[in-house]
């Protein structure tokens, strides 16, 4: 506990002295006025809210990239990652610790979007359903949290990192349908957008903001969190094996 | 012959490395090691000698690959959760810091790491940064911090859970004479604490200076362990005497007492070779009778042990 | 020739560089498929709104703004030299650094049109777009041309970046979203109220674009307008840059911030 709480504090002092911590909480509003633009060019102002919800997902995933997805890359780079192992409190916990800064950094990203969205450019964002909305969005936030700490462990062993952050983003707005709903994609690519947590939730959060009940809404939910978990497994079973490879190889500390 | 476990043993240690697509190195080839508690034990050895490697070991960062090592009784394989909160590392170097943020907020990190609890903090390392003379500077990013100021971070951290074994790895690499001088003394000051400290370094003079025992090793392989003074015996068992403005006459008679080996030319006077301690005054006591005032005494150098049992190689490694 | 062979020089070396980066594979696999689903991302809005013009507008707009994209990232290139220490030698070199640094990224554009017309010619078909032969040709000649006036503006905003440290990330993705919002590339020019219109025709981009829409629906001699008055705001741009470069170093040189790595 002390290692996460140390770790959610460092993090937070980062988020203070990296000034690009701030890009994606700049970079929202302009795509809300772009998605926003584009709508209302095309006659569609009730679409209004995706215009909203759209830079939301992108504000998380660029958290779950450079916030998380880089740490543990980025303690080895500056060296710090011997003193990690070596010190009392678990590595694990203190990496855990960091990058669940992100649950904040998201919901901060959110509310952004909404007030932006709400009161510079009168988009409809009213929440019609705030029970749904609610757990849809703190779900959202721990399978973003979780899949974080998945690519955290993988950028350590896959040597296709960086590609793989300046690559996947695109790919992935368009298989979470965060802003043009998946029915719109091709029919090939519809199984591919079912383990993909973001559809679930951009269905969800995009109901939310819309006055008809929102079908299934329990099974969406249930989705969102059973990917999140998956995640959260496949990071712990990644975590233990990269710390012993490291001790047992020595190569944690090189470059 | 204490009661007191050793704070440092190692026992045939051994370290091997498999790099892709290249024979296997040997880093470490059955060392062994044990340092007392409370002794400033000191590593001595070129670059690539395995003194990292060892040091890694003994913080449980690395695994030996066969072998065994404990601090203070705990073995650091199996009761590394032990191990950790008594020991303090300073790795030295550029990196190792979040340079982005300031001394202040590393120290207070690693302190929450340590598990120093919540009230101790802040005063704990408000305290280490003015003890290692960082305290104006504390709120800079670490990023505008000199070389010198960076080892000196990285020692407030190493104490910052009062450590009770100290290991030092090149700690005053790259430092001027001054800050180096400065930093041995803080060494000075935390040994007479009674903290043990481990002090891997090249650096003859810091050797000399610091440690009460030496180990020399190179290559993986310990070649000795005493103390500085001693270490000189094994390059030459001789005390020597430097003489100056000695005439023949005088020499010849020096010459002549018993335990005296050889005398040879040196770069100002003669170099007298003696061989034992209990002849080395009555020699003197001929040589000052002489009239002979530039008289000095002295043992091979650490330098000159380390060249000559670890060779001369000049640049290679 | 002393400058020509400095820049050619820098431009391979830009490009050994970049070829360290990506292969053919994660090149196609990885960036070639991420700028695909970049604009099919903002091209389906239009099928979202159930419109094959806007559809082929957002298409051809995100596309030419691939261009764009890599073109502003020049400014990265100016931080790139900062952080591998070699900003403090070229700037005490002979050489103006404009030069060099300029040279360094030329890759950059070439890269640029290659993805834009990579993603136009891939996607166009899978969306129906009309690409009539032959004159889709000068889309190539005007991509080009984007990515070249994008990569003044770049150039010009990497000088800005060296008197801080830490920000070209920072800059770089605002600079480029603000692009995304400001050329006209997701709307015409006549949805945009009459302040922010004039600040667009200013900006690298704009005008290109509208070529090369001009030329998808025929309009050849309005494409050709439009290009010369890219070509001068790109001209204009480089000379902004040339012009401030050098006070750019020299306030570096006076903070010291030209040696710190970002």
């Amino acid at each position: 506990m002390r290692g996460f709480r140390a770790g959610f504090r460092l993090q937070l002092s980062f988020f203070r002295n990296y000034p690009d911590m701030l890009i994606p909480l700049l970079t929202a509003p302009l795509f809300t006025i772009i998605f926003s633009m584009v709508l209302r060019h095309g006659g569609r102002s009730d679409l209004s809210g995706y215009a909203v919800i759209a830079p939301f997902y992108m504000s998380l995933w660029w958290f779950a990239i450079f916030n998380g997805g880089w740490v543990i890359q980025t303690e080895r780079w500056e060296g710090t990652i011997d003193y990690l192992v070596a010190a009392p409190t678990g590595f694990a916990s203190v990496i855990v610790g960091r990058i669940s800064t992100m649950m904040f950094a998201g919901a901060f990203a959110f509310v952004e979007v909404w007030l932006f969205g709400r009161y510079v450019l009168h988009a409809t964002v009213t929440i019609h359903h705030p029970y749904v909305f609610g757990a849809s969005l703190l779900l959202t936030l721990f399978a973003m949290t979780t899949t974080s700490l998945f690519m955290a462990n993988l950028f350590v062993l896959s040597r296709s990192a960086v590609t793989f952050s300046n690559s996947a983003s695109y790919p992935i707005y368009l298989l979470g349908g965060i802003l043009v709903p998946i029915a719109l994609l091709p029919g090939w690519l519809q199984p591919v957008t079912n383990i993909v947590f973001l559809s679930w939730s951009a269905r969800l959060l995009r109901g939310s903001l819309g006055a008809t009940p929102i079908a299934n809404a329990g099974f969406d939910l249930a989705m969102v969190f059973v990917l999140g978990l998956a995640a959260l497994i496949l990071a712990s079973a990644l975590l233990t094996r990269i710390l012993r490879r490291a001790q047992q190889t020595g190569e944690l500390a090189l470059r | 012959m204490s009661r007191v476990a050793p704070a440092v043993t190692a026992v045939d240690l051994v370290r091997t490395f498999q790099p892709r697509k290249q024979p296997l190195v040997t880093a470490l080839d059955a060392v062994n090691l044990s340092v007392d508690q409370g002794e400033v034990h000191g590593l001595l050895g070129p670059n690539g000698a395995g003194k990292t490697t060892l040091v890694k070991i003994l913080t449980t960062v690395l695994l030996p690959t066969s072998g065994r090592a404990e601090i203070c009784g705990h073995d650091v394989v199996r009761d590394a959760k032990a191990v950790r909160p008594m020991i303090g590392i300073v790795f030295g170097g550029e990196r190792g810091l979040y340079t982005r943020l300031t001394a202040r907020q590393n120290l207070e990190y690693w302190a929450s790491l340590y598990r120093l609890p919540g009230s101790q903090i802040k005063p704990r390392a408000a305290g280490l940064l003015e003890r290692v003379g960082l305290a104006e500077k504390a709120d800079a990013r670490v990023e505008t911090y000199s070389r010198g100021m960076k080892q000196r971070l990285h020692l407030a951290r190493g104490l910052i859970a009062g450590a009770k074994v100290l290991f030092l790895d090149e700690p005053t690499a790259g430092m001027d004479p001054l800050a180096a001088r400065e930093f041995r003394n803080l060494i000075t000051e935390i040994r007479s604490e009674g903290t043990t400290i481990l002090l891997a370094t090249h650096d003859m003079v810091e050797a000399e200076v610091l440690c009460d025992r030496v180990t020399l090793i190179d290559r993986g392989r310990i070649l000795a362990t005493e103390s500085p003074r001693s270490l000189g015996r094994l390059v030459s068992r001789f005390q020597r005497i430097d003489v100056d403005g000695a005439d023949r006459e005088l020499l010849d008679r020096v010459a002549a007492l018993p335990g005296v080996e050889s005398i040879a030319p040196g770069t100002e006077g003669h170099r007298i070779h003696v061989d034992g301690d209990e002849h080395v005054s009555i020699v003197l006591k001929v040589i000052v009778e002489g009239g002979v005032v530039g008289v000095r005494t002295s043992r091979p150098s650490l330098e000159e042990v380390y060249v000559g049992l670890i060779g001369d190689r000049g640049l290679q490694v | 020739m002393t400058t020509l062979r400095i820049m050619r020089y820098a431009l391979l070396s830009g490009a050994y560089d970049y070829g360290s980066i990506y292969t053919w594979r994660s090149w196609l696999g990885g960036w070639f498929l991420r700028v695909l689903a970049q604009v099919s991302f903002f091209a389906l809005i239009g099928r979202l709104l159930g419109a094959e013009q806007q559809t082929w507008f957002l298409l051809v707009g995100n596309a030419v703004m691939l261009a764009a994209m890599e073109g502003v990232w020049a400014l990265n290139m100016v931080s790139w030299e900062r952080s591998a220490g070699t900003l403090p030698l070229l700037a005490a070199s002979p050489t103006s650094p404009v030069l060099v640094l300029a040279s360094r990224g030329v890759y950059l554009i070439a890269d640029g049109s290659i993805s834009a017309l990579g993603a136009l010619f891939v996607l166009g078909p899978l969306f129906g777009l009309p690409l009539p032969w032959p004159r889709v040709l000068l889309v190539i000649p005007l991509t080009i041309l984007v990515g070249a006036s994008a990569y003044c503006l770049g150039t010009f905003l990497g000088g800005i970046v060296l008197g801080y440290r830490g920000v070209n990330s920072l800059v770089a993705n605002v600079g480029l979203v603000a692009v995304m919002t400001l050329c006209g590339i997701n709307v015409p020019l006549a949805a945009y109220p009459g302040p922010i219109a004039w600040i667009s025709q200013c900006l690298p981009v704009t005008h290109g674009l509208i070529a090369v829409r001009d030329v998808l629906s025929g309009n050849l001699a309005a494409a050709g307008v439009q290009a010369l008055i890219e070509a001068a705001v790109a001209v204009c741009w480089l000379g902004i840059c040339l012009l401030t470069f050098r006070w750019f170093v020299y306030r570096g040189r006076r903070s010291g911030s030209l040696e710190y790595a970002t």
